[in-house]
């Protein structure tokens, strides 16, 4: 029963039910999960922009297209199959109302990870994305639980 | 991890220095009270290290932000707790969490911003400019990573210049970063021939 942060460009897998994957205040950043509900195997991902264009740092996993693809491989060696898998997205976020196109990197964040999913075969199964607050998930192992909170808000549980 | 020198960060903690003197200056005839300063801290850190060494990630917090553009580029972001936030408005006879407040508070962000970077520029030779601010009061964490996203780009090493100021006679503060894009650190220190 461990709380395992999963920070900026970070990336956590586990098959042990009560470990507890956390990204706290997401803003345009997403956090990614990728569960197979039926072993409860789950993985988080804190995704923090679209695309790589093929020059990221070697095992970076900051960017969309090379963590989404990481991410279900993990998920899969901790014993997930990857026909059953599916995945929620909370983030994306536009933090600040009054700002340049070049800010709106939620939008483009949520649409590059959604992009890499269809391209995988793993379904969205929900989201809690876009508008303009922050957020902390919280992915529950085992029980495939996943809760969200909200700036000022209480702690939910997703569908 | 750190790609700099101890020289080049006193050098980087020197131009934070001499930039946030010239802030508290206008914050001080934009508030007629005194403005102390604290010696500011360069840090260069792992991005995923460089939002908790701000603060609490799930603390409340108010932040302005303001895009540089000219020679560099790169973000300036003020930090406001909610009890700073409440006491600066309050010395400008506003209410904190109003938009009226908010107003208030990027007005500081402007004022403030715009004094650092002239005296940036003045020490490096650079064209430097502030775009209009912009606020949220969120998690700690949410307004620093997406100020940190929109400048890290590819590089996976985050610099901050982090420094606190303290309105005099009162328990108010504020905390002002400048986060420069990774290239805007190697030309900022290139300018000073380092």
């Amino acid at each position: 029963m461990a709380e395992t942060m999963v920070r900026m460009g970070e990336l956590a897998a586990s098959a042990v039910a009560g470990d507890v994957l956390v990204s706290l205040g997401l803003g345009s950043c997403i956090g990614l999960a990728v569960l197979d509900r039926r072993v409860g195997v789950a993985g988080l991902a804190h995704v923090v922009l679209p695309d790589s264009g093929g020059h990221g740092p070697q095992r970076s996993y900051k960017f969309a297209d090379v963590a989404v693809p990481e991410l279900i491989d993990r998920v899969v060696a901790h014993g997930g199959r990857r026909p059953l898998l599916d995945a929620v997205l909370v983030g994306g976020a536009s933090m600040f109302a009054v700002t340049s196109a070049a800010l709106e990197v939620g939008q483009r964040n949520e649409a590059a990870v959604r992009d890499q999913l269809a391209k995988a075969g793993v379904p969205v199964r929900a989201a809690e994305t876009g508008g303009g607050r922050g957020r902390t998930i919280r992915v529950h192992v085992g029980a495939s639980r996943i809760t969200v909170r909200e700036a000022g808000g209480v702690e939910r549980e997703m569908q | 991890m750190t790609q700099y020198t101890d020289l080049q960060l006193d050098a980087l903690r020197e131009l934070a220095n001499v930039g946030s003197g010239t802030a508290s200056t206008a914050l001080s005839s934009m508030l007629g009270r005194s403005v102390d300063i604290s010696v500011p801290h360069a840090y260069v850190l792992p991005m995923a290290d460089a939002v908790a060494e701000v603060g609490d990630p799930e603390a409340d917090a108010t932040g302005v932000v303001l895009g540089v553009v000219g020679d560099m580029g790169a973000s300036v972001l003020l930090l406001f707790s909610p009890s700073d936030a409440a006491q600066m408005c309050a010395l400008l006879g506003v209410e904190a969490g109003t938009e009226i407040g908010d107003s208030a508070l990027m007005e500081i962000g402007n004022i403030m911003g715009a004094s650092y970077l002239t005296a940036l520029g003045m020490m490096t030779g650079m064209a430097l400019e502030p775009t209009p601010p912009a606020a949220a009061t969120d998690m700690l964490a949410a307004i620093v990573e997406t100020v940190l996203a929109e400048r890290a780009g590819a590089g996976d090493i985050a610099l901050l210049l982090d420094s606190q100021l303290a309105v005099e006679g009162s328990d108010a503060s504020v905390s002002f970063l400048l986060v420069p894009d990774a290239g805007g650190v190697d030309q900022l220190l290139a300018r000073l021939g380092l």
